[in-house]
């Protein structure tokens, strides 16, 4: 379980998060919407460790990741998939995925390959240009490439950062429902940032509305898709 | 024809290690984004330690190992104990800019380069010294001809050869190559993937000491050993580097085989004395015709 409390981060004099606190729930999706500037991707990224917070607590499963680099975050058990698609261009799509495995490569030799194969088999376009460079993908097959990169570890917590950012419609609802069937298969918890409110909404368990740094709803999935005054308020539709 | 011959054997064996040289230069250049001046003042101070250690009736070998091994441990301690402390934002934060940030490693480099040379002043003399060759430096003679290559080029030829195989080796088929690559190309992406991009900047700075020391160590048995012998070998590895792309290892060890032919052909055919206005020469003509080098890539021209 993932516990964040009243976690204030500034860029400067900006003030991105002000004071937020939310709990992820183990093995349910949680997802964070709001509009563009709400905080959502300083959110995960405070907690993955890119960026230091003024104040506040990041607990996992009552272990304090505050002050703990990024890399030792990833080890772990937390994967951080950030915003835009982030594949290393001029390495091959192979590189790209075993490259996020690399710390377990002593340790769990055969469940990497393993978890290759099962990655292989949720993204078949990723197999087919197993050898080609990142560079050469689309936009949604990068995408599925950096979830790849991220989940051949075999993280306990997903941070996916606006998978939907640039893609097609029909590209987003096909990545989403596979972390949604991941996370029912293999019980992975999920935070996900969105800024396409419906569609987050949907698969998610849980929803965190953030408005201008601050928690302004917290309330099952369904509860706060119905909750008409809020979406008003907040996501104007 | 033999003022041909020797001038492609001289250029095969010099540019042999000016691609060496390059390529420590790239080595750090990816791994820390900087460019390391001080260098091939380390590949010097590794040299003495092997010139003291045969001096004390060492084998030159044990002096050989001793001395590549000395360059990788100076490199770590540099990065640990100079680069790390400047690159830390927390210190810099008085200059303005970022481009003012990036460019106090490379001018501490440029320190460093002055303090190992007055270093080596005051432990070894500053006057010249020679340095053995652990093979013979006169040339074959075949058909009662002395041919212009010598046991020694065969020897610089074949270690070159096998350090750069093993090190396209490294970077392509071991897990720590492969997090080199990627820390190099993108530190966030690379510790998001959970590699300790701290430990793989040092390994580069290790690894281009150690290749820069082996260069120390072919390059002074045909001069002499002095705290700025190798001051020339560093302009002409950076001059490669630069023809090569910066960026690119392959294209380092391209940019160093051009400089050697260069070099050579205007040494046998021109007068040494030209040697400094070609290296100029093919700088500016790199930097006109294609200005991200040979196989550079396309925002390396920040320097």
């Amino acid at each position: 379980m993932l516990e964040v409390r009243d976690l204030t981060t500034s860029y400067g004099s900006v003030v991105a998060l002000n004071s937020v606190s939310l709990t992820v729930v183990e093995s349910k999706i949680t997802t964070v919407i709001g509009a563009n500037g709400a905080g959502k991707s300083t959110l995960l990224r405070t907690i993955s460790g890119l960026e230091k917070p003024a104040s506040g607590s990041v607990t996992w499963n009552g272990e304090s990741l505050l002050g703990k680099r990024p890399e030792e975050i990833v080890r772990m058990g937390i994967a951080h998939v950030p915003e835009g698609h982030a594949v290393i261009s001029a390495l091959t799509v192979e590189e790209n995925i075993s490259m996020g495995a690399l710390f377990r490569r002593r340790t769990h030799k055969n469940d990497i390959a393993q978890a290759t194969e099962e990655l292989y088999t949720l993204f078949p376009r990723l197999l087919e240009r197993r050898k080609q460079l990142a560079g050469t993908l689309s936009g949604g097959e990068r995408q599925m490439l950096a979830i790849s990169r991220a989940l051949v570890s075999r993280p306990s917590l997903l941070l996916l950062d606006e998978p939907s950012l640039g893609l097609a419609p029909l590209v987003v609802e096909q990545i989403i429902d596979s972390i949604n069937v991941l996370s029912q298969k293999t019980g992975l918890t999920v935070l996900l940032v969105e800024q396409n409110a419906n569609t987050a909404l949907s698969v998610a368990d849980y929803g965190v509305l953030l408005s201008l740094g601050k928690v302004a709803a917290y309330l099952p999935a369904d509860e706060l898709k119905a909750d008409a005054s809020l979406r008003a308020a907040y996501l104007g539709y | 024809m033999d003022t041909l011959l020797a001038a492609l054997f001289t250029g095969t064996s010099r540019g042999a290690i000016y691609a060496l040289v390059a390529m420590g230069l790239v080595l750090v250049w990816r791994g820390a984004g900087i460019v390391n001046f001080a260098q091939m003042g380390q590949a010097m101070f590794s040299t003495y330690i092997a010139s003291s250690l045969i001096m004390n009736g060492y084998s030159y070998w044990l002096a050989f190992f001793v001395a590549i091994a000395a360059g990788a441990l100076l490199g770590v301690f540099l990065d640990l104990a100079v680069m790390r402390p400047l690159s830390n934002k927390k210190q810099t934060e008085l200059l303005s800019s970022a481009s003012m940030r990036a460019a106090v490693p490379v001018i501490a480099s440029l320190g460093i380069l002055g303090v190992l040379q007055a270093l080596a002043g005051v432990f070894w003399a500053a006057e010249e010294r020679g340095f053995q060759a652990p093979f013979a430096q006169e040339g074959y003679t075949i058909a009662g001809r002395v041919m212009p290559f010598t046991s020694f080029d065969l020897f610089v030829m074949s270690v070159v050869t096998f350090t750069l195989i093993l090190t396209v080796l490294f970077f392509k088929k071991t897990g720590v190559g492969l997090a080199m690559r990627a820390s190099a190309l993108d530190q966030e992406v690379a510790k998001l993937s959970g590699i300790r991009t701290n430990g793989v900047r040092a390994l580069s700075w290790a690894i281009s000491g150690a290749a820069s020391s082996l260069a120390g160590l072919l390059l002074t048995p045909t001069s002499n050993l002095s705290p700025y012998t190798l001051d020339l070998a560093l302009i002409i590895g950076f001059t490669a580097a630069v023809v090569g792309g910066l960026d690119s290892l392959p294209g380092s060890v391209i940019g160093g085989f051009i400089l050697g032919f260069v070099i050579s052909f205007v040494n046998y055919y021109l007068t040494p004395e030209d040697i400094y206005l070609a290296i100029l020469a093919v700088l500016v003509f790199v930097l006109v015709v294609r200005p991200r080098g040979i196989l550079g890539g396309k925002d390396t021209r920040r320097v």
